[in-house]
């Protein structure tokens, strides 16, 4: 029946190059930071130097008094409401106003006729600042007597959870083996190539415009309407092009938004403000450096009986969804495994650092680099193939694990087949020269998370007297491909071409609400608004066909622009012969709206009970490695993945995506690292902040990627997410090929060419002190 | 914060001759006046603040600074406003400066080596500087100009210290002159950083042999380092070691562990001190061997 539906697809599963590649090859997409409006004035903020202060004063006279600068703003000109992500987590202001918590931090905002006018005036701003003792590590953070970041939040606790399922005590007692491990990881950013940029405009009817990157508009909407003390309905945000997201930023309002907005108020005029790279690498928004504890018990057979989790985040100055970060750890901490007991607490603390939030895979990746790299470890102490206990472990479709997630459909097995064949695996294991390895790891991850607040997707597609169809949800392409994957969908549903749909930027003014695009539901949540979105379009042009034809609407069928009588394939009238007859002399507007909700079912955030997502999605890779004893310096000379996306929408746009998860791994593991030094970011440029480039990656040929097809009942034609998952495994691959190669085992990231030269040598020696 | 501001004021002239350069300077200190090279490192000093002149003095108008040209004596002349471009597409240097062409070929890409000169990479005195190890493994000799007239001095003896050179205020780098290497040698330039292109450089080492006639024994051996103390320098005492030997392991642990004595690489937030030790220990002897490698296969062919 699956197959037999796939078959059947007129567009959809066909690899089908993305819409806006044209545009943007030609450099004719307009960004952000492409738009010009007449007497439009440039922004720029002031940073805080100092990772924790109190601001005693500061005196904008001298700036304000320089040529050619319009308006200086500081955190008073706000009307001093917190904003954020969770009513108890709401801690970011637009600006400062009585202190200062991190290095970067925004404390003025300045509007003159250029750039380097404004930058000027920021050199004449004079704040005083009260120096407040800083922190920088959770463990010193959370002992009694350090500087405390936030009033309501003691110990400097900006977050816990806790959860138990089974029974963990007994099943550790029962084991027959039990190892416990601590894996460290560091921050690293999104480094998306576009900055955050944005122009506003607050009319003289009051009406506050936002034209902005933004990957969750309508969050940056009830955001700004926080911050602002307006109503959202006096706010709009329009989305511009979106030169990469990964969470760093562009999900949530920045005090850039706030400040364009206000410059604007001040001035009449448009302000336009662009981050310099510079800005992006040292602010907020970047993966949590963590601290994780993981004991885990199994069978003499390497069953995993429990596992306990004790995890410690550094979340640097503010919360943004860190609260969720930590849950999230948790709430995956077993996937793809089936693990009966398992205990996890965790803690986010403040600290002055940057703060950390969501970055492709979010914490699920951190937890699968600890929880791969020590399943190895297991399997290797246990004499045990690091396949077959994978395998041993594997959930399985039609599985409810512990804390309630209901399996559908979880190709895992066959990932671990797939990608044991395509690297060679068991000819190469063991069979490598000296100083390479190849080594295996596993994630996992959801399409799409079922939240306490808003949560469902919608979908509105009004069909033009063209035969063209206009499609708007309130999800962005951030350069994933929703723009045609969502004009895909559209197109199976209505029989006509992916090019005959006009997929519309977000614009809080006409497209539907919308969580944003995160946590990989797009596809998943948004897919099923459009498709039942495009078969409502059907169900009404039908009735009107079947009308005019005299045939029952059961009957038709919608292909190739036409409307045809399956019975009779002979019968039938083309697309826009319909709709054009209906709306002129029917006078009907012929739109069809979608939702998908997935918020039936109620998640307990406390227990951490509940099926968080409409579906999951295993993956499996082989990391090829090889190291050079003298320096440490890895080459990694193959990738191979395999991922159950369900049946991939777009097969080229999943090949892309689960392609850039597994790069971007790779730099997790071994490049990039935001090096900071009691609090200041020393390298904040792409020279020094070190993400992967081409010749850092193995060949094209090496580097391959297979998706096991199944068919997610909860998706729209069986489709799951792709842009995540397959990022997930890729980190423990990495380590266990490490070890594979050399017997050095890293626990801490990033793996670097040092650790790895000092690990052998501990190795060298240790062989030398047992002896010939 | 550091951050990269936009340029400082300055005034900006473009001289069209030595001479003219040579004026402009004459009389003024390093902190009023800066030349401007290639400007890959000068801007972003100036963006963050780091030298604020008040007059840049631009050379890329002057002709007579950038050439490279054979010397009646054999001897290779390259003006300091060559680019790192115009350095790899020039015939005498990849016939006969083998390990200058392969040094130039690792810094940056094509976009960054379009604009970075010769000089620059020399006069900007940073220990990281890809060029200086590998002119010095070659015998490089540099001329400075004034008003006062020229001087040679050998490429060895330009840093004193950390960032600075000997140079007078009144000075500018005008001509690098590299002798003829011998017909039995060879050499090569080894630098290792995080990345596999593109990156800075954590640690580099040249190595320059020149074999006796017989081709089994080190006639004369040159190594020189970037980032392996606080300026670009030579490794004297190991440059010793192996000379009127065979090449043996033995030999080149030595060398290697002469060479680690006389470097002192700083720990810095790019990487410690110690780790820089075992890289040195490590590409010095790879670069030995592989310059024996290349001298061995050279011998016999004409200069």
């Amino acid at each position: 029946m699956n197959e037999q539906i796939r078959r059947e697809f007129q567009v959809l599963g066909k690899p089908t190059p993305k819409k806006d590649a044209p545009l943007k090859a030609a450099g004719r997409a307009e960004f952000a930071d492409d738009i010009n409006m007449p007497g439009m004035l440039h922004g720029k903020l002031l940073r805080s130097p100092h990772p924790h202060a109190r601001i005693v004063s500061i005196d904008t006279s001298r700036a304000a008094a320089l040529p050619g600068v319009r308006a200086v703003i500081t955190g008073k000109d706000f009307p001093g409401v917190r904003y954020g992500n969770l009513p108890r987590t709401r801690d970011y202001l637009p600006l400062a106003i009585d202190t200062v918590r991190y290095i970067g931090e925004e404390v003025a905002a300045v509007a003159a006729i250029d750039e380097d006018t404004a930058e000027e005036a920021l050199d004449l701003l004079q704040v005083e600042y009260e120096l407040l003792p800083a922190v920088f590590e959770p463990e010193e953070a959370m002992k009694p007597g350090a500087p405390q970041l936030h009033a309501p939040a003691p110990g400097n606790i900006s977050a816990h959870t806790e959860s138990q399922f089974g029974d963990v005590a007994a099943a550790f007692a029962e084991a027959d083996y039990v190892r416990e491990d601590v894996f460290e990881t560091h921050a690293v950013k999104q480094g998306m190539l576009e900055p955050h940029a944005c122009v506003g405009v607050w009319d003289s009817f009051g009406k506050a415009t936002l034209w902005s990157c933004k990957m969750s508009p309508y969050t940056v909407w009830r955001q700004l309407a926080m911050g602002l003390d307006i109503k959202p309905s006096d706010i709009r945000v329009v989305q511009t092009y979106v030169g990469g997201g990964f969470s760093g930023g562009k999900q949530e309002a920045m005090p850039m938004d706030f400040c364009a907005l206000m410059l604007s108020k001040k001035t009449g005029r448009p302000v336009k403000f662009v981050h310099t790279m510079e800005e992006v690498l040292t602010i907020g928004h970047m993966r949590h450096p963590m601290k994780i504890w993981l004991r885990t018990g199994t069978t003499k057979d390497g069953r995993i009986l429990a596992q306990h989790c004790k995890l410690l985040a550094n979340g640097g100055a503010y919360s943004s969804i860190g609260g969720f970060s930590i849950f999230l750890a948790g709430a995956m901490l077993n996937l793809p495994y089936r693990v009966p007991n398992m205990k996890f607490e965790s803690d986010r603390v403040y600290t002055n650092n940057g703060f950390c939030g969501a970055l492709r895979g979010h914490t699920v990746v951190q937890m699968c680099f600890a929880r791969d790299s020590q399943l190895e470890r297991i399997a290797e102490d246990l004499g045990i193939d690091p396949l077959e206990i994978r395998r041993r472990n594997a959930l399985h479709d039609g599985d409810v694990t512990p804390n309630g997630f209901r399996i559908n459909t979880f190709a895992f097995d066959e990932c671990i087949t797939r990608v044991a064949e395509m690297s060679g695996w068991y000819s190469k294991r063991g069979k490598l020269p000296k100083y390479r390895g190849i080594g295996f790891g596993c994630g996992a991850h959801l399409s799409g998370a079922r939240l306490m607040g808003h949560s469902a997707s919608a979908a509105e597609i009004r069909m033009l007297e063209d035969g063209t169809v206009h499609l708007t949800t309130g999800s962005t392409d951030v350069g994933q491909g929703v723009e045609t994957v969502m004009s895909m969908i559209a197109a199976e549903v209505l029989g006509v071409e992916v090019d005959d749909v006009n997929y519309l930027k977000v614009d809080s003014a006409a497209t539907p609400l919308d969580p944003g695009t995160f946590g990989s539901r797009v596809t998943l949540f948004t897919g099923n608004a459009v498709k039942q979105a495009a078969e409502e379009v059907c169900r009404q042009l039908a009735e009107i066909a079947g009308e005019r034809m005299g045939v029952d609407q059961q009957d038709l069928v919608f292909r190739k622009r036409e409307i045809i009588n399956r019975k009779d394939e002979r019968q039938r009238v083309s697309l826009k012969e319909i709709v054009r007859w209906a709306m002129f002399q029917q006078g009907r507007v012929i739109t069809g709206r979608g939702t998908y909700g997935a918020s039936e079912e109620k998640i307990d955030f406390q227990t951490g009970q509940g099926n968080l997502s409409p579906a999951y999605n295993p993956t499996a890779c082989a990391v090829e490695v090889e190291v050079d004893p003298e320096t440490g310096f890895v080459d990694v000379v193959g990738l191979w993945g395999a991922d159950d996306s369900g049946t991939p929408l777009n097969p080229m746009a999943v090949r892309g995506q689960v392609i850039g998860a597994a790069v971007m791994s790779i730099g997790h593991a071994l490049y990039e690292n935001l090096i900071r030094v009691d609090g200041k970011v020393m390298n904040p440029s792409f020279r020094d902040y070190k993400m992967p480039q081409a010749t850092d990656l193995p060949k094209l040929a090496d580097f391959q990627h297979a998706n096991v097809i199944t068919w997610e009942p909860e998706g729209p034609f069986g489709a799951k997410e792709a842009g995540q998952g397959a990022g997930t495994g890729v980190i423990a691959a990495l380590a266990n090929a490490i070890y594979d190669a050399t017997g050095v085992r890293l626990t801490r990231l990033p793996m670097t060419p040092e650790s790895i030269l000092f690990g052998l040598k501990g190795v060298q020696q240790q062989k030398g002190n047992r002896g010939p | 914060m550091t951050y990269l501001k936009r340029l400082p004021k300055f005034e900006y002239v473009s001289p069209r001759s030595l001479d003219e350069v040579c004026g402009l300077i004459a009389g003024t200190s390093d902190d009023e006046v800066m030349l401007l090279a290639g400007g890959t490192d000068a801007i972003l000093q100036m963006r963050r603040r780091e030298r604020v002149p008040r007059r840049v003095i631009g050379l890329k108008g002057v002709a007579e600074l950038e050439f490279v040209r054979e010397r009646a004596d054999g001897s290779l002349a390259i003006g300091a406003m060559t680019a790192l471009h115009t350095l790899l597409s020039a015939p005498a240097v990849s016939q006969r400066y083998d390990l200058l062409r392969e040094t130039t070929a690792q810094i940056g890409g094509p976009e960054l080596r379009n604009v970075a000169t010769i000089g620059g990479n020399i006069a900007g005195a940073l220990p990281c500087a890809d060029l200086p190890p590998a002119l010095m493994t070659l015998g490089a000799r540099i001329r400075l100009s004034s008003q006062r007239g020229d001087r040679w001095l050998p490429l060895d003896e330009f840093f004193p210290e950390f960032g600075r050179t000997v140079a007078e205020d009144d000075e500018l780098v005008a001509e690098i002159s590299l002798p003829r290497p011998a017909s039995n040698s060879g050499g090569t330039y080894l630098k290792f950083h995080d990345r596999h292109s593109m990156d800075m450089t954590v640690v580099g080492v040249s190595a320059f042999v020149v074999l006796d006639d017989d081709g089994r024994t080190f006639r004369d051996l040159k190594l020189a380092y970037a980032n392996g103390a606080p300026t670009v320098f030579r490794a004297r005492r190991a440059e010793t070691v192996l000379r009127g030997h065979a090449l043996t392991d033995e030999g080149l642990e030595a060398v290697a562990e002469t060479a680690c004595a006389e470097s002192s690489p700083r720990t810095s937030w790019r990487a410690n001190g110690e780790y820089r030790l075992e890289l040195i220990r490590a590409l010095t002897k790879r670069a030995i061997r592989l310059a024996w490698g290349k001298a061995s296969s050279r011998k016999g062919t004409k200069p």
